[in-house]
This record gives C-alpha cells, sequence and structure tokens, in this order.
C-alpha cells in the first residue's frame, strides 16, 4: 500500500482510511488487553476471596499470620483499608463497588477491627498525653492495647496492626501520625512537629536512658547553649521529666510508664 | 511472693510499689505544669493506696518523707519534704480548685501531720451504714469501741481505725439522722436507725 504514491484525490480518502484501520487496531488492542487483564485481576480477586474466606478465622485470630496477609495485599497492590466511604450509588456489585476490601470479604468484620484498635489507640494517646507530651511510643501502645482494661478486652494485635490502625484515622484528619525516632516508631497525638535536635536528644535518651546538658555537648559536640534550648523545649512540651536531685539536671523520658496505675 | 500469711492482713504483705516509683524524676517535682498536674495525680494515687495498704488514717510529713513512700532507698531519690508538702496541699484542694478531690486534710496550721481520705469520713459512714444494715443492727446499740475493736468487724476494713475517724465518719451519719451518738467519752455507744 504504502509503495504506491498515491496520487489525485484518492489518496486522500486512502490516507484517511490508512490512519482510521490504525486506529480500530489499536483500539482493539487495548481493548483485548484490557480485558485480559480484566479476567486475570477478576481471577486473582476471586482466588484472594476464597483464600480469605477459607482463612478468615484465622486472619482475625492469628495476628501473626494477619500480618503476613496484609503485608502480601500491601505488595500485590490492594490496600485493605482502603475504605472510600462512598456507597456503591447504583447498587451494582464489581471492580467498581468502592467499599473496603476488607468489608467485602470479612463482612466488615475487619474494618471493625481496625476501627476498635484506632479508638483504642486514640484513648491511650489521651490518656497519657500530659504525661508524655503526646507521644507514645508503638510498642508500649501495642502491649497496652492486648492488654485490655476490662477483663477479656484485650486485643492481641501486632505493631502492623498499631500502625494500620493510625494509619485508618489519617481521613479524619486527625492529627495522628507515626513518627521515627532513631529506630523506633512513635505516635505524634499533637499535631506538633520535632526538629533534627529534638530527636536527636530523644534518640539519644533512648540508648543511654538519660541525658544531661553536659552529655549532649560532648557526645553531639553541641555548644552549651544549644543543648540547653533544645532541652527546655522538651521540657515545655512534656516531652521529657527532669529530675533535679543529681549533681547535674538529668533528662529522663516517660516512655516507660504507660500502663501503670492508670486503672482504678 | 508472700504466699505464707495469706489470710491476715494486708500490713504484712509487702506493698507493690508502681512503675513510677522506679522512674528517678518522679521525685522532683516537674517544671511544666501540665506535666506537673499528672505527677500530682500520681503522687495522690500513691499516697493513697499505700496508706490504704497499711491502714494509716494520718502522716506526720516529717517522719513520712524518711519512710519508703516518700523515699526510694533503691535509686537514693526521695520527695523533700516542702515538695510532699506541696503534693498533700494539692491533694487537700478540692477538684474545682484544681486540686486533687480533698483526698487530704491538714490536721494542724502548721501542716506538719495530715489526714489522708483514701476514704473521706463520708465515704466511710456509707460503708458504715451499709454494713449495719446488711448485718441487720438497726437500732442496735453498739460501743463504739466495738464497733472499731470487735471480732464483728475484723473482717471490715475499718477495722482497728483511728478514733477520730470512726467519729466523724459517725458524725456524718448523725447529721444524716441514720444514727445517734450518746455516752461519755471514751465509752460512747451508738445506736444505728
Amino acid at each position: 500500500m504504502a509503495s504506491r504514491r498515491g496520487v489525485g484525490l484518492g489518496a486522500f480518502a486512502n490516507r484517511t482510511q490508512a490512519t482510521q484501520s490504525y486506529a480500530t487496531h489499536g483500539a482493539n488492542l487495548r481493548s483485548t488487553h484490557t480485558s485480559s487483564l480484566q479476567t486475570q485481576l477478576s481471577v486473582f480477586q476471586s482466588l484472594l476471596h476464597t483464600f480469605a474466606l477459607e482463612h478468615s478465622s484465622t486472619i482475625k485470630s492469628n495476628p501473626t499470620f494477619r500480618a503476613e496477609f496484609a503485608r502480601m495485599c500491601n505488595v500485590i497492590g490492594v490496600d485493605p483499608l482502603a475504605a472510600s466511604n462512598v456507597k456503591g450509588k447504583n447498587g451494582r456489585k464489581g471492580p467498581g463497588d468502592s467499599t473496603s476490601f476488607w468489608t467485602q470479604i470479612m463482612g466488615g468484620d475487619m474494618n471493625d477491627f481496625y476501627f476498635e484498635v484506632a479508638v483504642r489507640v486514640v484513648e491511650l494517646c489521651r490518656e497519657t498525653r500530659s504525661e508524655n507530651g503526646g507521644l507514645l511510643g508503638v510498642e508500649e501502645c501495642r502491649k497496652r492495647v492486648g492488654k485490655g482494661k476490662a477483663i477479656g478486652s484485650g486485643l492481641e494485635v501486632t505493631d502492623d496492626d498499631v500502625l494500620r490502625a493510625v494509619k485508618s484515622l489519617e481521613p479524619l484528619g486527625s492529627g495522628f501520625s507515626i513518627i521515627l525516632v532513631g529506630n523506633k516508631q512513635y505516635i505524634r497525638s499533637i499535631p506538633k512537629e520535632l526538629n533534627t535536635d529534638q530527636s536527636t536528644v530523644l534518640e539519644a535518651i533512648q540508648v543511654l536512658g538519660y541525658v544531661t546538658v553536659s552529655m549532649l555537648q560532648i557526645n553531639l559536640n553541641w555548644e552549651k547553649a544549644r543543648a540547653q534550648t533544645v532541652i527546655d523545649d522538651l521540657l515545655a512540651d512534656g516531652l521529657v521529666w527532669v529530675d533535679l536531685q543529681c549533681p547535674e539536671k538529668e533528662y529522663w523520658s516517660p516512655q516507660n510508664l504507660l500502663g501503670d496505675g492508670d486503672e482504678g | 511472693m508472700t504466699t505464707t500469711t495469706t489470710t491476715t492482713t494486708t500490713t504484712t504483705t509487702r506493698f507493690p510499689f508502681p512503675l513510677r516509683y522506679s522512674f528517678p524524676a518522679f521525685f522532683s517535682l516537674q517544671p511544666n505544669s501540665n506535666t506537673r498536674a499528672v505527677q500530682f495525680k500520681h503522687w495522690s494515687k500513691l499516697i493513697q493506696s499505700w496508706c490504704r495498704h497499711h491502714r494509716i488514717y494520718k502522716i506526720s510529713l516529717v517522719e513520712a518523707t524518711k519512710s519508703p513512700l516518700f523515699r526510694n532507698s533503691e535509686l537514693r531519690k526521695r520527695l523533700s519534704l516542702s515538695d510532699a508538702r506541696t503534693v498533700l496541699d494539692w491533694m487537700s484542694k478540692g477538684e474545682e480548685e484544681g486540686g486533687g478531690g480533698k483526698r487530704a486534710e491538714w490536721v494542724d496550721g502548721g501542716k506538719s501531720v495530715v489526714w489522708v481520705w483514701w476514704r473521706r469520713p463520708e465515704e466511710w459512714a456509707e460503708v458504715i451504714g451499709e454494713w449495719v444494715e446488711s448485718t441487720g443492727q438497726k437500732n442496735v446499740v453498739l460501743t463504739v469501741y466495738e464497733l472499731i475493736e470487735g471480732e464483728a468487724t475484723i473482717s471490715q476494713e475499718w477495722h482497728g481505725m483511728d478514733t477520730e475517724v470512726m467519729f466523724r465518719s459517725l458524725n456524718v451519719l448523725v447529721k444524716q439522722g441514720k444514727a445517734q451518738i450518746f455516752g461519755s467519752e471514751g465509752q460512747e455507744g451508738v445506736k444505728f436507725f
């Protein structure tokens, strides 16, 4: 076709035809792709569905298994918590159905589970806020949630569950976030950023148990004023406690006091 | 741990100190007002449960600052006399005044001896009233001594109670018209209605 140089008016018609058939062909290819992908996806979804249903009790009861399952979902790009709250307007089931994955396969139990965890996390953060300045270790939080307040109300959860629960609070604009100090994760329940110096000091406390101004000066090579300022800020935010009964003031983190005497 | 003497009194068992007791900074009053408020709360809780455990109703501050309550010999930290006074002052104020709900009361103006109300007299009155009711002792005359030291009250939490606290509690009942106190000093009797 292309070998013959089109002349005359017919050439125009030919060219249009060619473009058109390219376009149709492209569209065809695309739709085949899409449909095959859709089939794959739906096959996969149904498999995942079956899997989840088959193991639903294990997922609910076994925190390690649950974490692994959630991780698997994450890897393949399914966010189990992605619950856009728009209920399917036309009530049609299908890929467009926008209830959360967990809800679809577990009948809402799983979402409820994370919301329950989230509620406890929020409670805990509020309870302890004035003592720890709104910084709560994920690990401590997990332990506390695991204990529960009333008899039999403990939820066996993993750190991963706690993180997921905090994440599920995001749409509420709650100001709860996860921050990393050193290699330890914290839930920050006061929307205030820690600057680098403050994080550094908190990290030092994690490692050493406590710090003093001169310890900071020596170890971090900071000037006295800088060390003092950072400490004073942390103290003002309630993130550290001061022990005055020492040759030099010692600053301690109240992180380990959690879950003690809060009951009764 | 101490399982040998389980039944007699709790005073023989060791007081289970909370985690905070091992937190060095707990023994210094915190400069941050929010933090300090929580600290007061926890001290109040600790003092009350300590007194309850040992059935103590009244403490002398000077002595208390030498006792394990305010002095952690392991950490070598202690709540100083003036800090202890600050804590108890806070406890003695009502919640509406930003205090600890009247869980303490100074015995003297010099603030050296203090009642610790792990139960306030009104609360005791209620407990005693319930006991009278449940044991069917309405319209029965009991001596105050009996009430405090008698065999019938051994199982009750107020057994061996400070006499003055007992009178204050009974007086609450009197005011409510639920009891009457009579007799001469040292030999008072009480009748419940």
